[in-house]
C-alpha cells in the first residue's frame, strides 16, 4: 500500500513539473497559482520519500527494495537511514531534496517576479529529468514477487549513527547547488539588474555550509569506522565531494566581493554551473559504480548512461547559455597588486587549479582504461603532491584577505602583521628544531598559526570589540579563516606527526604507549541484535587510579556475512589514541596502537567554519 | 579569444562525456580489471599435490598443452557455487587440463571439500602461503585463468564463473 502510494505521488510530483514547464509557453499563471504549484509538487516527492521511509521503518517486505535493503531485526534508527543507504532510496532523497530547496525558494521575497519563476522552471526540469531516472532505472517502489518474512539486511559498514545522517547533509549540499545553477541561468536570460546576485549568495552559502557538514561527518566516519587510523583517503567518493566543495569557496568569495565588475560576474555564473555539474558529475560516478569504492552499490550500464546523459544535458545546457548570453556589460575590473579584487581573482584561479587537478586525477583512470585497456588507480601519493602545493598560496593569501583595502595596495598595519608573522615563524621553527623537523609539518602549522594570528590581529585593530550579534556578523568572515586556520593545525599534526606502535599481546600483558602503561585486560565476545562482536579490552594508563578502558574489535553481520572492525579510540584534547585489534596468530593477538595528535582540531575548525557559514547565511 | 575561453568548458564537458561513455558502452566491469598478464607467458610457479607432498607440478610440466587454471578454497562460498560447472567443462573437454589452486586453506578441509562436492581437477596444487596466487595477480576467489599451448595467459575471469560466461567467453578460446 505504501509502495503505491509512494510511486503515485512521485509520478504526479513529476507530472505536475512538466505542467509547469509547459506554462510557460501555453498557459498563463498568476504568481500564487505557480508558486502553489510548485509546493505542490514539493509536498507530492516528500510524500512519496516518507511512504518508502515507512515502509523500511514497519519492515514491509512486499517492497522488494525493503526486502533486498533492510531486515526485521535492526535497531529503528538504521532502519529509517535505511531508506537513502541503497541506490533507490538515496536517489529518491536526492528527488525530495530538490524539492525542498525549490519549496522554499518559491517563499522568497522581494524579487522580481519573472526572474523567480523562471527559476523555478529550470528547477522543474531538473525535477523532470532526475524523477525520470528514478522512474524508468531506480524505483523503489518495486514489489517483490515472492512472499517473504525476512529481508536481506543492510550493508552493515553503513549501521552507524555518523553515516545515518550523513548523505543527507551532503545532499543537502550537493543539492543545493541545484538552485544556485538555476538562479545564475535565470540571471542569464533575464540580464536585467544584478539582483540574482544578492539571491544567489545565500543559497550558494547555504548549500556550502551543508557541504561542509557533509563531507566532514563522512570522514568523521571513515575515521573511527574504517578503522584505518586515517580521516582521509583521496577515495574518488572524497574526491567528487571535495571538488564542489573548493569551487563552492570561490564562488562563495566571489559573491561576496563582488561590486558589479563584468568579470566577476562571468565568474560567478561559471561557478554556478560548475559546482551543480560537478555535484552532478558526483553523482554519476558513484552511481554507475564506474570507480569502486567503499561507497558505491551495485553497477548497472543503464543507470550509468541515464545519468551521464542528464549530465550532458545539465552541464551542456549551462554552458551553452553561458556562451551565448553573457552578463551585461558594466564595471571593469580594479586590480591592483594586492586588494581586495586582485586577492579574490588568485584565489578563483587557484581554486579552479585545485579543483580540476582532483578532476583529472579522479577521471584520469577511466581515460587510460578506455585508451590502453590497463587499470590503475590514482591516490594520495598524487593528490598530497599536487592539490596540497596549489592551496598554500591560498591559506597564505585568506590570513590577511579581509582586511585588504578596495582601492588601494595599502594595508593598514602592516607592520603589524610583518613582526607577527617573522616571530611566529621563528617560534615554529624552533618548535619543529625540537620535535623532528619535517618540512611540511613546519609549512602546514606556519601556515595555520599565521593565519589564525592574522585573523585575531585583524579582528582587534580594526573594530571595537563588543559582544553582540551584530558584532560576531562583522567579524564572521575572519572567524570563518580561524576555523580554517585550526583545521590546517589538526590536518597537519594528525597527517605529519602521526605515530604508529604494533604489538603481539596475549590477555593479560602490559605493554607502553607513549609513556602510559596500557593492559590488555581481556578478549570478549558477545551476541548483539543483529551482529557478533568480538572486543578487545584495554585499560589505558593502569597506574593511575582512573584508568580508562578502551574497547576495540569487529562486529560480524551473519545475514550479510560481512565483517567491520570497530576501532576504539581515546580522546585527548591535544590527541587521540587509536587502538585497531588485528587478527589472532599462535595465540597472540595483533594490536596495532596510533597515536594521531591535535586531530580534534580538524573537527574543531569544521565546527567554526559550519556555523560561520551559518551565521552569514543568516547575515541580511 | 575570449570565446575560446568560454568554450573551453564544453569541450572539456564534450571529451569526459565520450570517454564516461565509450565505458560504460564498453561492458567494463569495475570487479572485472583488466589483467596485466593476459597475453603474457604463465609465471613461473611450484606446487606440490594436496594428495601427496612428494608430486611436484611446475611451470615446464604444463607446457605444450590448453590448461584451465583455478584457484579456490574450502572457506570460499563462491568458489562452492561455480564449482560443479568444472564438471561439465571436464566432461566436455577431456583434453583440457583442468589445474586447481587450493589458496590459504587447511588441507583437511580442503580434502573435505573436495570429498563433499567432488574433485574435477586433473592436479590440485597447494598454495597455502598465496604466494602463487600473488605471482598470478589474484585479487579474490575464485579466480580462473585460461593458458594456451604456447604457455600464454589468453583469459581470466574474477569472481565464480557462470554457465553464460562459460559459453560466451571460455568456450570460443577453447
Amino acid at each position: 500500500m505504501s509502495s503505491l502510494v509512494g510511486f503515485l505521488s512521485l509520478v504526479f510530483a513529476i507530472g505536475i513539473n512538466f505542467y509547469l514547464l509547459l506554462s510557460r509557453y501555453i498557459f498563463k499563471f498568476q504568481k500564487q497559482k505557480f508558486n502553489l504549484f510548485i509546493r505542490l509538487s514539493s509536498l507530492l516527492t516528500l510524500l512519496s520519500f516518507f511512504s518508502l521511509m515507512y515502509a523500511y521503518v514497519v519492515s514491509d517486505f512486499s517492497n522488494y527494495n525493503v526486502f533486498q535493503n533492510s531486515h526485521s531485526n535492526k535497531p529503528l534508527i538504521y532502519k529509517i537511514s535505511g531508506t537513502w543507504g541503497n541506490h533507490e532510496g538515496s536517489m529518491l532523497l536526492w528527488l525530495s531534496i530538490l524539492s525542498i530547496f525549490s519549496f522554499f525558494f518559491s517563499f522568497t521575497k522581494n524579487i522580481d517576479e519573472s526572474f523567480q519563476r523562471l527559476t523555478l522552471i529550470i528547477q522543474s526540469l531538473l525535477h523532470i529529468l532526475f524523477g525520470l531516472f528514478i522512474v524508468f532505472t531506480s524505483n523503489p517502489f518495486l514489489v517483490n514477487s515472492i512472499l517473504v518474512n525476512e529481508g536481506l539486511g543492510l550493508n552493515p559498514i553503513l549501521q552507524d549513527p555518523g553515516l545515518a545522517v550523513h548523505p543527507p547533509i551532503l545532499y543537502g549540499g550537493y543539492v543545493g547547488y541545484s538552485i544556485v545553477f538555476s538562479i545564475a541561468i535565470a540571471g542569464l536570460f533575464q540580464n536585467t539588474d544584478d539582483e540574482w546576485l544578492y539571491v544567489a549568495k545565500k543559497w550558494s552559502l547555504i548549500s556550502w555550509t551543508f557541504l561542509t557538514g557533509g563531507i566532514a561527518l563522512g570522514s568523521y566516519w571513515a575515521y573511527y569506522e574504517l578503522g584505518w587510523g586515517g580521516w582521509w583517503f583521496w577515495d574518488p567518493v572524497e574526491n567528487i565531494s571535495l571538488m564542489p566543495w573548493i569551487a563552492g569557496i570561490a564562488l562563495v568569495h566571489s559573491l561576496m566581493m563582488v561590486r558589479g565588475e563584468q568579470a566577476i560576474k562571468k565568474w560567478i555564473v561559471f561557478l554556478s554551473i560548475l559546482c551543480f555539474s560537478l555535484s552532478v558529475f558526483g553523482t554519476f560516478l558513484v552511481r554507475s559504480g564506474i570507480l569502486t569504492s567503499v561507497h558505491s552499490f551495485a553497477a548497472d550500464a543503464s543507470r550509468g548512461i541515464f545519468i551521464l546523459l542528464i549530465f550532458f544535458i545539465v552541464t551542456g545546457f549551462g554552458f551553452l547559455v553561458f556562451l551565448l548570453k553573457e552578463p551585461k556589460k558594466s564595471n571593469a575590473l580594479n586590480l591592483l597588486f594586492i586588494n581586495k579584487v586582485s586577492a579574490l581573482v588568485i584565489n578563483n584561479i587557484l581554486m579552479i587549479i585545485a579543483t580540476l587537478t582532483i578532476l583529472l586525477g579522479t577521471i584520469y583512470p577511466i581515460i587510460i582504461e578506455v585508451l590502453y585497456n590497463k587499470r590503475i588507480s590514482v591516490g594520495g601519493p598524487y593528490f598530497n603532491s599536487t592539490v596540497i602545493p596549489i592551496m598554500i598560496p591560498g591559506f597564505l593569501l585568506m590570513s590577511v584577505a579581509p582586511i585588504l583595502s578596495w582601492q588601494t595596495n595599502k594595508i593598514n598595519n602592516s607592520k603589524k602583521y610583518v613582526l607577527a608573522f617573522i616571530i611566529l615563524s621563528v617560534l615554529v621553527l624552533i618548535q619543529s628544531y625540537f620535535l623532528d623537523f619535517n618540512t611540511w609539518g613546519f609549512v602546514g602549522l606556519l601556515l595555520g598559526f599565521w593565519i589564525i594570528l592574522a585573523s585575531i590581529i585583524a579582528i582587534f585593530s580594526s573594530y571595537i570589540i563588543k559582544f553582540n550579534i551584530k558584532f560576531f556578523k562583522i567579524i564572521n568572515p575572519h572567524v570563518a579563516h580561524i576555523g580554517v586556520g585550526i583545521a590546517i593545525i589538526g590536518i597537519t599534526c594528525s597527517s605529519v606527526f602521526q605515530n604508529e606502535l604494533d604489538f603481539n599481546l596475549n590477555e593479560g600483558d602490559k605493554f607502553n604507549v607513549n609513556g602510559k602503561t596500557v593492559l590488555f585486560e581481556k578478549i570478549e565476545t558477545t551476541n548483539e541484535i543483529n551482529f557478533q562482536s568480538l572486543r578487545g579490552k584495554f585499560l589505558f594508563d593502569i597506574e593511575k587510579n582512573q584508568s580508562k578502558e578502551i574497547e576495540a574489535g569487529k562486529n560480524y553481520y551473519p545475514v550479510s556475512k560481512m565483517i567491520t572492525s570497530e576501532a576504539g579510540i581515546l580522546h585527548q584534547w591535544n590527541k587521540d589514541i587509536y587502538f585497531i585489534l588485528g587478527d589472532q596468530k599462535n595465540n597472540e593477538w595483533f594490536v596495532k596502537v596510533l597515536i594521531n595528535p591535535f586531530v580534534s582540531f580538524i573537527w574543531l575548525g569544521v565546527i567554526i567554519m559550519v556555523y560561520s557559514g551559518l551565521m552569514a547565511v543568516s547575515r541580511r | 579569444m575570449n570565446r575560446i575561453f568560454i568554450l573551453t568548458p564544453l569541450i572539456v564537458l564534450l571529451i569526459i562525456c565520450i570517454f564516461s561513455l565509450v565505458y560504460l558502452l564498453s561492458g567494463k566491469d569495475p570487479n572485472k580489471p583488466p589483467s596485466a598478464l593476459l597475453n603474457k607467458d604463465v609465471p613461473i610457479f611450484e606446487s606440490s599435490s594436496l594428495y601427496n607432498a612428494m608430486d611436484i607440478i611446475k611451470t615446464k610440466d604444463i607446457e605444450n598443452k590448453k590448461i584451465l587454471i583455478n584457484f579456490f578454497a574450502s572457506w570460499c562460498s563462491p568458489c562452492k557455487i561455480e564449482h560443479p560447472l568444472f564438471f561439465e567443462i571436464r566432461k566436455k573437454y577431456p583434453e583440457l587440463y583442468l589445474l586447481g589452486f587450493n589458496h590459504k586453506d587447511p588441507p583437511s578441509d580442503a580434502k573435505k571439500y573436495l570429498e563433499d562436492d567432488g574433485n574435477p581437477y586433473d592436479f590440485v596444487g597447494v598454495d597455502s602461503d598465496g604466494l602463487i596466487a600473488l605471482e598470478f595477480g589474484v585479487f579474490g576467489l575464485p579466480e580462473t585463468y585460461l593458458i594456451n599451448e604456447d604457455g600464454k595467459i589468453i583469459y581470466k575471469f574474477m569472481g565464480p564463473i557462470t554457465k553464460d560466461i562459460l559459453k560466451n567467453e571460455i568456450e570460443p578460446l577453447l
